[in-house]
């Protein structure tokens, strides 16, 4: 997102936080302090980093003086550590800190969800199903609670319950696309490819302008095989083609082959009227891209396009 | 046909397909396997793996047949110009969750696949229990499990007992394989995945393991 014109905070890009967050990180691991920002930087950012911000709250936690300075800020970082902790199989630690946040907020969902996530952590799967069951009773639509549920049938590889778990949360949340996108993955892995494509239907809907769908949606048609779905795929492909401006080498690389399968199923006689020269183009942008990026390359991919009789 | 078959597995090859599944240890991880049938003649027929091509990293799956076709065409029409006589020869994959030992239908749908162009294709799957402890120098034999196509078209798992069908070249691989990881080598590690979405990256990962 732009900043207003004029504007006199620049936002730090991605790149330059994440630069900022090793910095802090290896700064606090040397006892040179910034563990406090360090800490509050990994939360914006949601990095994943358990054992620095285990390592690093603990020693934190374990100073009388600097833990009573953060005031009400160290509940946040018993949380935190107690999350990096479970990360770390540190159940122990986890659930000390876990232990202090439930005297100090009894009732609290925040800690009932901590409770549930140790028992994950533990794989009691049972147990953890019934605290998260307890909790989405007194609220029905805690988002975090739905997608834990299916991160246990995930983490027992009980993929047909994923499936079921996934379209519960998605009845709720149907505006949630990584959810969307998650359960057509699921589905490509238990080769329910129709479902699939559903979904990716129903991606596209939603963000029309997004190439990445475009492209998954053709991979599912070109899977599934079959002259009309070969036929979509390759529309899909072209249209991930206009939406990336032809930089992308999979959607490139999608036309040529739905174009040589149709070819291979029709022997040539179904002549398409507008479709010849959308792939020798596709096959053109390919080679101009592996003689600039990849030029050892090159033989193979002109071999490969002489052979699907593109180039 | 599969029983008659011994598979030798290069320390390159090894090396790399291991390499590939410890830098994306939450995904399923797989490639291809490259190599030649030697002395057909003799008995049990002997398939040496030299060489592995990783194919992609997903949460879920492995690539759908678009990534797969491209990817087997290319690596097949790579080694045939080399003129050593290597093709393709098999498969091999690491599933996402570390306790789970069985070989997904997916996986068994690309040896499938795979099994069309050479008859005594052999698919690994990775055991990424043994596959830490090996790294930790607590395992000599291969991390990987075989199996191959049986007569009634269905991929069964080769006998655990000593006879094993499956052996390292190298006796020393896995020590090998631990002083790769101690220099951080799975982080160069490139896919064709990688490759789709930079194609100055090389699936053949050159100068990888020297």
């Amino acid at each position: 997102m732009a900043a207003p014109a004029g504007a006199t905070v620049v936002a730090a890009t991605p790149a330059a936080e994440e630069a900022r967050l090793l910095r802090l990180e290896e700064q606090a691991e040397h006892g040179g302090g910034g563990a406090w920002d360090y800490l509050c930087l990994a939360r914006r950012l949601r990095a994943r980093r358990p054992a620095h911000v285990l390592r690093i709250g603990l020693a934190l936690l374990n100073n009388a003086s600097a833990r009573s300075g953060l005031a009400s800020e160290q509940w946040t970082l018993y949380e935190q550590v107690a999350v990096a902790a479970m990360d770390c199989q540190r159940l122990d630690v986890a659930k000390d800190c876990i232990g202090v946040l439930s005297k100090q907020f009894p009732g609290s969902t925040r800690v009932a969800r901590l409770e549930a996530l140790l028992f994950e952590a533990k794989g009691e799967w049972a147990e953890a199903e019934r605290a998260y069951a307890q909790i989405l009773e007194s609220n029905p639509f805690d988002q975090i609670v739905h997608k834990r549920k299916i991160a246990i049938a995930k983490a027992q590889g009980d993929m047909s319950l994923v499936v079921d778990y996934l379209n519960k949360y998605l009845e709720l949340f149907m505006a949630d696309h990584d959810a969307w996108r998650e359960l057509a993955e699921t589905y490509v892995s238990l080769q329910m490819y129709k479902q699939a494509a559903f979904c990716y239907e129903e991606l596209i809907l939603a963000q029309p302008t997004i190439p990445l769908y475009h492209i998954a949606y053709a991979e599912v048609l070109y899977t599934m095989g079959g002259l009309e779905n070969l036929q979509t795929a390759k529309k899909y492909y072209a249209s991930a083609i206009q939406l990336t401006g032809g930089k992308n080498t999979r959607a490139l690389f999608g036309v040529c082959l739905c174009t040589s399968a149709i070819n291979q199923l029709t022997k040539g006689r179904n002549k398409e009227e507008e479709g010849s020269e959308l792939q020798s183009l596709a096959a053109e942008a390919l080679l101009k891209d592996y003689k600039q990026r990849a030029p050892s390359k090159v033989p193979l991919i002109s071999g490969m396009l002489k052979n699907m009789k593109l180039s | 046909m599969g029983a008659e078959c011994r598979y030798e597995v290069a320390q390159a090859a090894y090396v790399k397909l291991a390499l590939h599944a410890l830098k994306h240890p939450a995904a399923a991880v797989n490639g291809i396997l490259v190599g030649r049938l030697v002395e057909p003649s003799s008995s049990p027929a002997i398939v040496s793996v030299v060489d592995a091509v990783p194919l992609s990293h997903h949460p879920h799956h492995v690539p759908l047949l678009p990534t797969l076709e491209l990817a087997l065409t290319l690596v097949e029409d790579h080694f045939a110009s080399q003129g050593d006589g290597f093709a393709v020869v098999g498969y091999y994959h690491a599933n996402p969750r570390r306790d789970d030992t069985d070989l997904p239908a997916v996986a068994k749908r690309v040896g499938d696949h795979i099994f069309r162009h050479f008859p005594r294709s052999a698919v690994l799957l990775v055991d990424n229990k043994k596959l830490e402890e090996a790294v930790m120098g607590k395992y000599r034999d291969p991390v990987v499990q075989l199996y191959t196509r049986d007569s009634s078209k269905s991929w069964r798992q080769a006998g655990s007992d000593g006879s094993s069908q499956l052996a390292l070249k190298e006796p020393s691989t896995n020590v090998v394989l631990a002083d790769h990881v101690t220099t951080k080598k799975w982080e160069k590690v490139v896919d064709f995945d990688d490759h789709l979405d930079d194609i100055s990256k090389d699936w053949l990962n050159p100068g990888l393991l020297d």
